[in-house]
């Protein structure tokens, strides 16, 4: 008698400080991806807290006094002024700038590669280059968590990815940020990210 | 005893208390279209699809 083949689906569940780890690279995703909306800023106005006393903690402080105080078509604005407009944005939203973007190997180009070799591909919808800063948070998302059709990646692989494209960019984005003058809630979104890729850093060298 | 590297970070992770925060991030963002990635989609060698439309279509065709 042959034994019938089958399948079984593995799940490995993802611990929950990783879970969080995911969950503020979702935020990030989403707060580079567009302004947040009334929800989004009372959402985030009403989150408690970090236990620690850090510059994450401070930093994360500074962004949830800031949603309290903001309201969605100022952020709207804010957000238009900033990022919209490629070539003439007052801050570019995109690595690549940050980078050093050689033309024969340009960031794009690289991270093309590398997201297919992740199991990845931008959505159909989605109408932003590779190297756009929410596409990037949002890489991390899944490397962390699992998503999109495939599992969550080792730590070797999401410090890679992290220490390639997201670090240097966002540090560099968060220095920009600052020197504009249109900025203010943005400047402590780009504060926030700043500090949670140092943090992620620190976590990193942990491995 | 030896504390080994997993265990550091860890710790290190959960001494930071990101978890309740995280998890307002996580319910903040819920229903919003965050998400800009998908698996990558399988190449049609020549261009070629065979749709619903062409099926039935080959199926008038059956003798």
């Amino acid at each position: 008698m042959q034994a019938a083949a089958s399948t079984v689906a593995l799940e490995r569940r993802v611990p929950a400080e990783e879970s969080a780890r995911a969950d503020f690279y979702a935020l990030l995703a989403r707060l580079f991806h567009g302004a947040p909306d009334a929800r989004l800023l009372a959402s985030i106005a009403r989150a408690p807290a970090l236990d620690a006393s850090s510059p994450l903690a401070s930093a994360w402080g500074g962004l949830t006094a800031a949603s309290h105080a903001m309201d969605a078509d100022a952020a709207r604005e804010e957000y238009d002024a900033l990022f919209a407009g490629v070539g003439k944005a007052e801050v570019p939203i995109y690595a690549g700038f940050y980078l050093g973007a050689p033309a024969a190997d340009h960031p794009r180009v690289r991270l093309r590669r590398e997201l297919a070799h992740l199991g990845l591909a931008p959505r159909e919808d989605n109408s932003e280059p590779e190297d756009h800063l929410a596409g990037l948070f949002d890489v991390m998302r899944v490397l962390v968590a699992g998503g999109a059709g495939r599992a969550a990646a080792s730590l070797a692989e999401q410090r890679r990815f992290f220490e390639t494209y997201v670090a240097p960019a966002t540090q560099r984005f968060h220095a920009a940020i600052n020197a504009a003058p249109t900025a203010n809630y943005y400047r402590k979104v780009a504060g926030f990210a700043a500090a949670f890729v140092s943090f992620e850093s620190e976590s990193f060298q942990l491995e | 005893m030896k504390t080994t590297k997993p265990h550091a970070r860890r710790k290190f992770l959960l001494a930071a208390g990101i978890g309740s925060a995280g998890a307002v991030a996580a319910a903040a963002t819920k229903g919003v279209a965050v998400a800009t990635h998908e698996p990558p989609q399988p190449k049609q060698g020549d261009g070629y699809r065979l749709s619903e439309h062409i099926q039935k279509y080959y199926k008038t065709t059956e003798v």
